[in-house]
């Protein structure tokens, strides 16, 4: 027989399990702010339901206490379907016998106590002869299930009423969470959880039949169930919708059923064919796998570059080009002119005629079947690509914001680390053995870095912090310098050029000397930084990233600055198809960059590879450095959008070279690459790219193409803008020319009021600065409040460790004498177990009025608050409260014989609730009651006393006939419960609630007025 | 065995692309390797029956050399015998969670189960403890010390169990993955 000193300490590992499930629930709608409210009185309404029948609860939760961790057994997972084939095992019911007995007498009574509320899918037709059959059958019953069902109880009366899918999603997940729970159990407890999930699965196949279609395979999508699950879920969802559909059937309906079923069938393929078409599907894939996610990101970089620019080619293209050529096919190259091959190198020549620049394209309206203005189309298209890529950009820069910076916790590093950063995706050996290593690394250099953080001195910091300067002074003199130099260079070479038509192969060569010395910049100076780097001490490696990305960029843009200060003020004054030089000088770049960007590669990483196999192992194999590499693509991109006005087809050649450069990087990659020893945040870092991609370098390419068509004069002798003073006026000349039309006066105003008027953009910058404001509030308001929620939980948590621990204290302080002596020290012991019992009880009292206050507050408060948090865990607290004051009474009142059955146990426990019922009543309250002399007046806790007495009588004579003795406490105390509702009528002065008031409002009312007569007592 | 495609009528096709977050390229693709599997075998299997043994399903590639492979087996069989066989609606259902368009929810429910190894519906610290073992290494000489896994341990506890129970129960894993977006991407596992 199980001694009720080991009852206890079992009792200890499920009760976290039970209360995690609350927090749990509640926690996850601490993310959804959307669903407050409605948690909000949800848990109202459960927790008013449930005060009742929380003690009810406990005593589900208690019967678990006989034995350990349920889910230490490994038994298969239980499934609705065929939960009715399970059989208990033998080997638990022979020793057990007595033990199971009476949980099934207390089982049945618990399932009374809900009674009131919809709670029990059986209390309304099954209890009767459910408990019958409980007494009768001195059969096993197992606790995993009654856990299960302790929280799963919850269940009905919470999503009963209007719920939400989501709410069932947590419901059923409640109950997939443990899958591996023990199926044996009686046919009762089974057929209460299979009523249980039948009922949950009705309300979720209600609700899944009022989705629309699309939104229904959506759902059932998202639950997280066995595949075997779902599956019953859908056809119990068809089957219901054929059902109600076959009293309505017609001929359309059947009809629109199977257009949707081809609809849906349809999207299914273009979807399958989408991922089918998808470009380096294979590649992308074993790059994840060798190399983790944080490498992929930047092939997953360069693919979305070379969509933007296959996008952009076109558009280009197809409105400017295409046009131009059907109108005139042939290039007017001059008839000396001849290719000779060096023109791919520097664009110059015979690409000058084509309509590869600026200058190739006419100022002419073509006159075809339709009038084709091709100022306008070149004007138009630009602005248009410029104006859709900003919007790309700062879409997907908004979202990546949203999922990667908003949300992101920089504080959690070693739980990142350990329960988020396992790349799934990674499937060779080796990659998983480095992977491994590198994780040991890094978690041993993040816990001496927490020892060792502390511990620096001030001379240690100044030091670092000369080193900060020193490197900060030297990276951005060198980036001030590269800029400088290559002004001075340009100025030297544009003396030398000249205007003239045909350049001898040596003056062409020579303009090759600009963007060589640019391009060797960027490859030589930010391996300099790099080696800075080394010597500076980063707390953290995310911020050495950072310092290196942005000196790169500071590098980056002062090249790109000067260079395009040089074009707008030197060479837009001296030549005279300023445009067309411009587009060469851009075409010169983006080849040269391309060159160097393989020679980089080839340095970077293969001679490193081979000096670090061959030469020197202690350097080892490099990694791919995915932020240089980012970095230099941007600058690629750069180049593009700023070329885009002077050379519409540069996108063509930014497409070839991205293509080739996805290749070649590849091959790079797998070849001299070892996966990458540390593991940032690979998603932030790709956030921080496409911020820079937008700002600086997307926002200073669109202000310079902007500039030159507002301010600069266009060249007067070629290109589409010849002769118009700037390149916005064929707008102006466009206006005047429809004021001739009619009906294109609506075109007009709008160029007028919106376009031209300064009060238009006055008013939309004020509206756009007010609602940034109110956006700004919003967001600061909910700040408050998630850290609100935050401390919130941590308080809850704290109270709840802190009766835990008190929990512990007491059952490690428990006495552990012979029960012989307990006996007759029965009534000394019984004082000071009253004491702490009642100390108990006036916790739980104390939790709830706790728990009341919170909830009023809140209500009066106004902000939504969700106030399930604090009400579940006052819940939880009042639970646990209530099971100390239990085991504390099973300590006092143990019994002399050393087989105490569980019967008496039970009644005990019975008479426990029992007094905890009454007590709340009783203001003279002496241990006397406690004694076998029934001088307490409270009839109820004579009853129960009785009715233990009779227990024990039975199990001393009968202790083969348990069942009569468990029958016998059942009766003692429905007659006990029966004069419980009688007292409560019976002493109106006790209880002045007004007569139109619930019973559990009563109940409350009741609670509270006994805690303050309770301490007025002591 | 060759005409693996063909036991896929179109019906069960589109019921398996209603169920899961898998497009009909990848569930004729897992029917392939799943088929595969079966090699020696007869008759060719049935597919709502007829069960891998883990042993097999292990020797999956995407799956070989994966720390955690032992558990996704064990997460996602419906096995009775508790075995961590698969049936072919057990494949999809792993490949569906580990597809690039389930949904965050689903994956670090399954994420949370993977890393749950006592099955108790909370990351203890028992759990944590197997958990660091198998991200770094089983070997005694490559494994953390004690002193440092309970120093580890501690730190996880510290930063992602917000009410202070101890353990990382569901909610606060959720919220610990929902603030961590590389997951998406790396709690992913393509055929």
């Amino acid at each position: 027989m199980v001694q009720p000193a080991v009852i206890a300490t079992d009792a200890l590992p499920p009760l976290p399990a039970i209360i995690i499930i609350y927090i749990g629930t509640v926690f996850h709608h601490y993310n959804q702010q959307n669903n407050f409210a409605q948690c909000y009185w949800n848990w109202t309404l459960q927790t008013r339901a449930t005060q009742t029948s929380s003690l009810e609860t406990l005593e589900i939760d208690r019967r678990k206490t006989h034995h350990t961790n349920p889910y230490a057994m490994e038994n298969p997972a239980w499934h609705d379907d065929r939960a009715g084939q399970r059989h208990p095992p033998g080997g638990h019911s022979g020793t057990d016998d007595a033990t199971g007995r009476v949980p099934g007498g207390w089982q049945d009574q618990s399932w009374r106590g809900t009674e009131s509320i919809p709670m029990d899918p059986m209390s309304a037709g099954a209890e009767g002869p459910s408990r019958q059959h409980d007494l009768i059958h001195s059969t096993f019953q197992n606790h995993p299930d009654s856990h299960e069902r302790s929280s799963s109880t919850q269940l009905p009366s919470l999503i009963s009423g209007n719920t939400t899918l989501r709410w069932r999603g947590v419901a059923m997940r409640r109950i997939s969470l443990f899958p591996n729970a023990d199926p044996s159990c009686v046919e009762l407890t089974e057929e209460a959880i299979r009523n249980e999930m039948e009922n949950e699965e009705q309300d979720l196949v209600k609700e899944l039949v009022a989705l629309s279609t699309r939104e229904r395979i959506r759902a059932i999508q998202d639950l997280p169930m066995s595949f075997g699950e779902k599956k019953h879920i859908r056809s119990q969802v068809l089957a219901f919708k054929s059902s109600t559909k076959s009293q309505q059937f017609t001929c359309f309906a059947d009809c629109s059923e199977n257009m949707s079923l081809t609809f849906r069938r349809c999207g299914y393929s273009v979807k399958s064919a989408r991922q089918t078409l998808q470009l380096w599907q294979g590649i992308m894939k074993e790059i994840s796998g060798k190399f983790g996610t944080s490498v992929l990101s930047y092939f997953l970089f360069l693919k979305w570059l070379l969509m933007f620019n296959i996008f952009s080619f076109l558009i280009n293209f197809g409105f400017i080009t295409i046009p131009l050529l059907v109108y005139d096919v042939s290039p007017n190259v001059p008839p000396n002119m001849s290719f000779r091959g060096l023109e791919i190198l520097t664009g110059v020549g015979y690409f000058n005629y084509t309509v590869m620049y600026y200058g190739g394209y006419s100022n002419e309206t073509i006159v075809g079947q339709v009038e084709y203005n091709m100022q306008l189309a070149y004007f138009f298209t630009i602005a248009v690509y410029m104006v859709l890529c900003g919007i790309v950009l700062i879409f997907s820069m908004a979202i990546s914001f949203k999922e990667n910076y908003v949300l992101a916790d920089a504080a959690s590093e070693s739980a990142w680390q350990l329960l988020c950063s396992w790349d799934f995706s990674i499937t060779s050996e080796r990659a998983v053995r480095l992977r491994k290593n590198n994780l040991r690394v890094q978690l041993k250099e993040s816990l001496s870095e927490k020892t060792q953080r502390t511990r620096l001195t001030l001379s240690v910091k100044l030091k670092h912090f000369g080193v900060y300067l020193g490197s900060w002074l030297l990276s951005t003199s060198l980036a001030l310098g590269c800029g400088a130099s290559i002004y001075y260079l340009c100025l030297y070479e544009q003396q030398k050029t000249t205007d003239t038509e045909n350049w001898t192969l040596l003056q062409e060569a020579e303009t090759l000397l600009v963007p060589f010395v640019v391009s060797l910049m960027n490859l030589v100076v930010p391996l300099f930084y790099s080696l800075f780097n080394k010597f500076e001490h980063y707390s953290s490696h995310r911020r050495q990233i950072y310092a290196l990305v942005v000196r790169n960029v500071f590098l980056k843009m002062s090249i790109l600055g000067v260079l395009c200060y040089y074009w707008m003020n030197v060479v837009a004054k001296k030549f005279s198809c300023w445009e067309s030089m411009v587009g060469q000088a851009l075409y010169r770049l983006v080849i040269f960059d391309f060159f160097f960007l393989m020679l980089g590669s080839f340095f970077g990483e293969f001679l490193s590879n081979v000096i670090g196999t061959r030469l020197l192992p202690r350097i080892g194999v490099p990694e791919f450095d995915v932020a240089r590499n980012v970095l230099e693509l941007i600058y690629a991109q750069t180049l593009a959008w700023i070329g885009i006005y002077f050379s519409p087809l540069l996108p063509a050649i930014q497409i070839i070279k991205f293509f080739i450069l996805f290749y070649l990087k590849k091959v790079s990659l797998t070849q001299n690459c070892q996966p990458p020893r540390r593991t940032g945040r690979a998603a932030q870092m790709q956030t921080i790219f496409i911020a820079l991609l937008f700002f600086p370098f997307f926002v200073g390419a669109l202000s310079m193409v902007a500039y030159i068509s507002w301010s600069l004069t266009p060249s007067e002798r070629c290109g589409p803008f010849r002769g118009l003073s700037n390149s916005f006026s064929v707008v102006i000349v466009w206006i005047h020319h429809l004021e001739g039309i009619p009906g294109s006066q609506w075109v007009i105003w709008i160029y007028r009021h919106v376009i031209r008027s300064e009060i238009f953009y006055f008013i939309i910058t004020l509206i756009i600065l007010i609602i940034i404001y109110i956006f700004w509030q919003v967001t600061r308001g909910r700040k408050e409040l998630i850290a609100l929620l935050r401390q919130q939980i941590v308080n809850e948590g704290k109270d709840k460790t802190f009766l835990l621990d008190k929990l512990q204290n007491l059952q490690k302080s428990k006495p552990k004498k012979p029960s012989k002596q307990m006996n007759q020290k029965k009534h000394t012991k019984h004082s000071s177990g009253s004491q702490s019992n009642s100390s108990a009880v006036a916790q739980v009292l104390l939790a709830r009025q706790q728990f009341e206050g919170d909830e009023e507050r809140r209500d009066v408060g106004g902000v939504p608050v969700p106030a399930d948090i604090s009400t579940s865990s006052a819940l939880i607290q009042a639970l646990m409260a209530r099971q100390r004051a239990e085991d504390l009474d099973e300590n006092v009142y143990q019994k002399p014989d050393n087989n105490t059955s569980s019967s008496s146990t039970f009644a005990q426990a019975m008479h426990d609730r029992e007094r905890a019922k009454s007590h709340g009543r009783d203001d003279h309250y002496t241990p006397s009651g406690f004694s076998e002399n029934p001088t307490n007046g409270s009839s109820a806790l004579l009853q129960a006393m009785q009715a233990r007495q009779r227990a024990e009588q039975d199990r001393g004579d009968y202790a083969h006939d348990l069942p009569s003795s468990v029958s016998g406490v059942m009766q003692a105390k429905q007659r006990a419960e029966e004069e419980d509702g009688i007292q409560w009528t019976a002493a109106p002065s006790l209880n002045p609630a007004p007569p139109g008031s619930s019973a559990l409002i009563q109940a409350m009312l009741a609670r509270q007025q006994a805690q303050n007569e309770f301490d007025d007592g002591y | 065995m060759g005409t693996g495609a063909s036991q896929l009528d179109k019906d069960s096709l589109l019921k398996y692309e209603e169920l899961t977050f898998l497009t009909k390229q990848e569930i004729l693709l897992a029917h392939k390797k799943f088929i595969q599997l079966f090699e020696g075998k007869k008759r060719p299997p049935e597919l709502q029956t007829s069960r891998v043994p883990k042993h097999k399903i292990i020797t999956v590639l995407e799956l070989q050399y994966n720390p955690f492979r032992d558990r996704i087996c064990h997460v996602f069989s419906t096995s009775e015998m508790n075995n961590g066989s698969l049936t072919f609606e057990d494949f999809l259902d792993l490949l569906s969670a580990f597809s690039d368009s389930a949904t965050l929810e689903i994956k670090s429910h399954y994420a949370f189960r993977i890393f749950d190894f006592d099955d108790d519906g909370t990351l203890g610290c028992g759990d944590l403890e197997k958990l660091i073992n198998l991200l770094t290494g089983e070997t005694e000489d490559t494994s953390l010390k004690d002193d440092k896994v309970k120093q580890l341990i501690n730190n996880i506890l510290e930063e992602s169990d917000i009410d202070k129970d101890g353990t990382v129960n569901l909610s606060e894993f959720q919220h610990v993955v929902s603030r961590s977006p590389d997951f998406v991407s790396s709690f992913k596992i393509v055929l």
